[in-house]
């Protein structure tokens, strides 16, 4: 049950997209975000909907992969349409049968609100397809460090980030070997009454704690011997660096902005 | 660099990730809205909290959070359901560290941990009242769900889970001290200034 489990959904690429500086693509995706909420009649829909879809072109992610990221939501997005058809009722009648009445305003607002999903959903999608969860943390460590000044712990932070998505796969196969091995006695936690999973969760568990404990351990000696002091002057083994093309996007999304500001009512 | 806050800095990144696994073994309660599962990722941040105090819980809880967005993504594109998710472990495990640095023992735990549920439930039912809901409704566009409707919603689902949730963590959590309490302590010495 575990290969169900995609860690990261990061495919590696040369597109231009895939090139980008994670800050501005991690800016990008936070200001998008609040942008998509200015849109408010179809000029405006039809205008996100364009421009996801020239991000996803830029980006040349095959549709397969867009199509798994889309799986999980998919079903929302139909049943939040499907909820605006039948129970908003507003506006004149545009199909009566039966019971059935189904209002103008109804289908207008659930298909806007589709849009909306789906275009979040894309534009999120699009950058966790192009960007390794490591740029994406070495991204954040440096759009955040203005909040250092606040006292907030944002090296710290970052490097907390970068380990845990290190010892994720691991984790995930010990785990996976813990799992096999209390299966090979006949337990599982995957099925059972919910009291069956409970005392099934117990041997699973102190495995994975003491050897999370020693890891630690072992892995706190190790970066104390290579003279680990903390964020300070630390030099970088993964540098980013902005481009013209980091620039382009800011502009882009200025743009896009300003005529979402322009077309809509 | 203290070598013990590296050592505490590394065990809460790695106990963070142990959360973001355990996360994805989440299962619904038979008869309760889908978007209502129950997942054991809260165990790893009650051993921090045992282990090294309410920071580290905090930081499990923040690090569990952060992740799981990244690998899976939101519906909603803003985290509503990661934030509550955050809220919800912060209002178990803070019970039961101020109960439990004070009675160190299986009692004291099981008093903080019953505590925690209390606070879990009652805590989680007022935010979805006030909060969350609302905000999920707004982003997703639906009609708001106001008065009796949401009362009940949350009397009916949101008050049951967070119970049984808790009942279920407790279970579990009060299990493993059983069987490990000497190791605890004997971390938590170890990990202590």
């Amino acid at each position: 049950m575990l290969e169900k489990m995609i860690i990261g959904r990061f495919i590696p690429g040369t597109s231009i997209v895939h090139r980008m500086d994670p800050r501005s693509k991690l800016l990008f995706v936070f200001l998008f975000v609040v942008a998509v909420f200015l849109a408010n009649n179809v000029v405006s829909y039809a205008i996100l909907l364009g421009f996801t879809a020239f991000a996803i072109a830029l980006a040349r992610i095959r549709p397969y992969f867009l199509i798994n990221g889309l799986k999980p939501v998919i079903f929302l997005i139909i049943f939040t349409l499907l909820l605006h058809i039948f129970f908003t009722r507003e506006g004149p009648v545009i199909f009566e049968w039966k019971f059935i009445k189904i209002y103008e305003e109804g289908l207008r607002m659930g298909i806007f609100i589709s849009i909306r999903f789906l275009v979040l959903v894309l534009i999120t999608t699009v950058l966790t397809l192009t960007t390794s969860p490591i740029s994406i943390t070495d991204g954040l460590e440096t759009l955040l460090n203005p909040f250092k000044k606040l006292k907030l712990p944002v090296h710290e932070l970052a490097l907390m980030m970068s380990i845990s998505l290190r010892f994720i796969p691991t984790l995930m196969d010990e785990t996976d070997k813990i799992l096999k091995a209390q299966l090979a006695r006949g337990s599982d936690l995957s099925t059972g009454s919910i009291k069956e999973r409970v005392q099934a969760v117990i041997p699973l568990l102190v495995p994975l704690f003491v050897s999370a404990f020693k890891r630690a351990e072992d892995l706190a000696i190790a970066m104390e011997v290579r003279g680990y002091r903390g964020g300070e002057g630390r030099t970088r083994f993964r540098q980013l660096s902005w481009h013209m093309r980091d620039t382009a996007v800011l502009i882009t999304f200025v743009l896009l902005v300003g005529v979402l500001l322009w077309v809509r009512k | 660099m203290n070598n013990k806050k590296l050592r505490k800095l590394i065990l809460v990144a790695i106990l963070g990730s142990i959360s973001t696994v355990l996360m994805q073994f989440n299962f619904p309660i038979p008869a309760m809205p889908g978007f209502l599962k129950i997942d054991f990722s809260e165990i790893p941040a009650v051993m921090a909290i045992m282990t090294m105090g309410p920071v580290a819980g905090i930081g499990v809880e923040i690090l569990k959070n952060v992740m799981h967005w990244f690998l899976s993504g939101s519906p909603t594109g803003v985290p509503v359901g990661e934030v509550a998710n955050f809220v919800t472990g912060v209002l178990f495990i803070m019970p039961i560290y101020w109960i439990f640095t004070k009675y160190r023992s299986a009692k004291g735990l099981a008093s903080g941990l019953i505590a925690g549920t209390v606070a879990m439930a009652i805590g989680m039912s007022v935010l979805n009242y006030l909060v969350f809901l609302p905000m999920y409704t707004y982003f997703l566009g639906m009609p708001a769900v106001t008065g009796d409707s949401l009362y009940q919603m949350i009397i009916l689902g949101i008050l049951p889970f967070n119970l049984i949730k808790g009942v279920m963590l407790l279970a579990i959590t009060l299990m493993l001290y059983r069987s490990m309490e000497k190791w605890i302590l004997q971390q938590q010495k170890k990990l202590s200034f």
